[in-house]
């Protein structure tokens, strides 16, 4: 079969990109270990007040783990619990979350932060807070008529 | 009296004339500018926490 030159050219480019990206991909999700935060983990949307850890919300340390603290988010209509979190610089966190009613959103704004809490599953974030500020966090899944008053605040502290 | 053209002799003319350059750089200009944005996210991504 005959082939003009440069129609070799951008099938090299074009399979050659597809091949770097999908690499990524792979690296990422293999090697990186990314997932989707909501990943096989369950939970009794009625009796997520008496179900550890989300009998307890907020941050707590953790021992022997590869995060040196857990923060729990219980979110329901219209809020979350807590509504005020402070975090120590440079610690590496899971953020668990879930919701006791509708779907609602978890978006700290300005970061990589934002998943989807669905009634009966657990969405869990694991990251480092390497940068001090405030941070909005927003639902970002209308969830009813007080949607847009629903947010929490991560302040990273030194 | 009708002829019969046994030894007609036409040739098909293949047009080999036509000239890629303008595919090529239209193909290479949306393959760069996808790889620019592509990457300009990726960074973003990798940037923030």
């Amino acid at each position: 079969m005959h082939m003009h030159k440069f129609e070799k050219a951008w099938l090299t480019f074009g399979i050659g990109s597809l091949l770097v990206f999908l690499t990524v991909l792979g690296v990422s999700a293999f090697y990186l270990g990314n997932q989707p935060p909501s990943c096989l983990a369950t939970i009794d949307p009625e009796k997520v007040d008496t179900t550890a850890p989300f009998n307890e919300p907020g941050l707590k340390k953790v021992e022997g783990k590869d995060w040196d603290y857990e923060l729990v988010y219980v979110a329901s209509a219209f809020s979350y619990s807590p509504a005020e979190v402070e975090v120590p610089y440079g610690a590496k966190v899971k953020i668990i979350a879930t919701t006791k009613d509708v779907v609602h959103g978890f978006e700290v704004a300005g970061s990589n932060i934002n998943m989807m809490l669905e009634p009966g599953y657990i969405s869990e974030h694991i990251t480092t807070f390497d940068k001090t500020g405030e941070y909005l966090i927003v639902c970002n899944e209308y969830c009813g008529v007080g949607h847009h008053m629903m947010s929490s605040k991560i302040k990273v502290v030194e | 009296m009708a002829k019969t053209e046994l030894s007609r002799k036409t040739k098909t003319e293949i047009e080999d004339s036509s000239s890629l350059k303008g595919t090529l750089a239209s193909v290479f200009l949306l393959g760069f500018f996808l790889i620019i944005t592509w990457a300009g996210v990726y960074s973003l991504f990798i940037s923030r926490f």
